[in-house]
């Protein structure tokens, strides 16, 4: 039996809004001491008693990709739900296998032209699981694992009590804060991020979508698909993020190679904004009528997008990041460290 | 062929009998399968849970006897039928819909049980 630590965010931190336990795991904690993902989740589950946890394990050496299509440094290898000590069988864990690198990726995904780039060339991607990985999932809508009154959906990044149905978002990014020691913007997730998540782009094996075929889902569409009405899906749930500079500067790394947002990348609130404050090109009739119709529900209308403004400079997004990103009700940034309680399991 | 299939009132009838084959006073509870008025059970299963529950009253501190179905796959794929019925009981037109049902596991019905002997056949991890 070997020790390994883990951090958890407890159920109730940051001023009660985390709604149930949040544990996260590197992998260099769990390779150094010989354990593996699998036995590390189940540890974890049996150190938490009767509690119940969403466990995603983590390779921040690692590159994956948010649903937005944008490169992010890190990535859940590896998820599970775990309660009262057990792990179920046969859904409760979840490994994400490696997607490894070909020029076929490239070109069937346009957004991951990001993959080329000097900051992520060479590295290993992960976003979600291939068909072997999804073991008997086969009729799931999307990735996740399940045991008892927890689901960790998403490849990690949505996470419930399926009983008390509670519930929370924890984006791609706030999760690299979160394991890299920094800031997060905790607050309710509102209408604005409700119709971002729905903009996704096309891929093998995304974290949300995507199998051995592209997801049906291709940049300028919404898989939420629903009008008017995409806003409320997430309006009253809590969201862990970064904080929206650093939502800025890995959004501004995609659209410096010229990836076009409802074109290449996703067409969400944060990413248009950006583009339109950054004065870089949109895929305007790229993106569907349906589309719009969620867009232009949370303010995020044509004419606007359109309206001539002065571009501002990369350091200047940076610096005005929350003023020009929508997104997030309510939100207060909090230190990682105030949050995260680091401890040990055995396994 | 006949004793292959075991209709879903008679499952009802030989758990309940089993669960009160030691002593008639055992109290019995089965929930999980009230959305099938009908279906088909293999004979060798229900024969296998039928000892199972008199298996389960061996031990002379069970006062009840609890028998929960629980989907296998915790996400289900259900198709939503909606129908429009006319004043004379037919239907001119139905929309179908998708819905995944995603509902707690096996694990929920364990919460603090001391021992778990997992028969299930097939592969698990």
């Amino acid at each position: 039996m070997s020790k390994f630590r883990y951090r958890i965010i407890p159920q109730g931190a940051a001023d009660g809004i985390v709604p149930l336990n949040l544990v996260y795991i590197d992998k260099k904690d769990i390779d150094a001491a010989g354990i593996s993902a699998f036995d590390a989740c189940k540890a974890v589950g049996k150190a938490l008693g009767d509690d119940c946890a969403a466990v995603n394990v983590m390779d921040m050496d690692a590159i994956t990709v948010t649903s937005d299509g944008i490169v992010a440094d890190g990535a859940v290898v590896a998820l599970a739900a775990v309660d009262h000590a057990m792990m179920n069988k046969v859904f409760g864990f979840m490994n994400v296998s490696e997607i490894t690198y070909s020029d076929k990726v490239i070109k069937d995904e346009p957004h991951m032209k990001q993959w080329l780039e000097d900051c992520y060339k060479g590295r290993k991607l992960f976003r979600g699981p291939n068909t072997q990985d999804r073991g008997e999932r086969s009729s799931h809508n999307e990735n996740m694992s399940m045991t008892g009154r927890i689901v960790n959906n998403n490849t990690g990044s949505e996470t419930m009590n399926v009983v008390d149905m509670t519930e929370i978002l924890i984006p791609f990014f706030g999760q690299y804060e979160i394991m890299t020691g920094g800031e997060v913007l905790i607050g309710i997730a509102g209408p604005v991020v409700s119709v971002g998540i729905g903009m996704v782009v096309s891929e093998r094996h995304g974290r949300i979508f995507g199998s051995d075929n592209l997801g049906s889902y291709r940049a300028g569409m919404t898989a939420h698909n629903s009008g008017v009405f995409a806003k409320t899906v997430k309006q009253d749930y809590p969201v862990i993020a970064s904080k929206k500079s650093v939502l800025a500067e890995y959004t501004l790394r995609a659209l410096d190679i010229g990836l076009v947002p409802g074109k290449d990348i996703g067409s969400s609130p944060a990413v248009l904004s950006l583009a339109k404050a950054y004065g870089k090109p949109i895929a305007f009739d790229n993106i569907t009528e349906r589309a719009w119709i969620e867009l232009e529900s949370v303010g995020i209308t044509r004419q606007w997008l359109k309206e001539a403004v002065k571009p501002m400079s990369r350091s200047e997004i940076i610096a005005h990041a929350d003023e020009i990103i929508p997104g997030v009700e309510n939100g207060k940034v909090y230190k990682v460290s105030d949050l995260v309680e680091f401890k040990e399991a055995e396994a | 062929m006949k004793l292959m299939h075991t209709k879903l009132p008679d499952f009802y009838k030989k758990i309940k009998a089993a669960a009160k084959k030691l002593r008639p006073d055992t109290d019995f509870e089965v929930r999980g399968l009230e959305s099938f008025k009908t279906a088909k059970l293999a004979s060798l299963r229900v024969g296998r849970v039928e000892d199972e529950i008199f298996e389960i009253t061996q031990d002379p501190g069970v006062k009840k006897v609890e028998v929960i179905a629980v989907p296998y796959n915790p996400e289900s794929m259900f198709t939503i039928v909606v129908k429009g019925i006319q004043e004379d009981g037919s239907c001119k037109k139905a929309i179908l819909e998708n819905m995944y049902v995603s509902a707690p596991t096996e694990e929920n019905e364990l919460f603090g049980v001391k021992e778990i002997d997992d028969r299930r056949t097939g592969n698990r991890q």
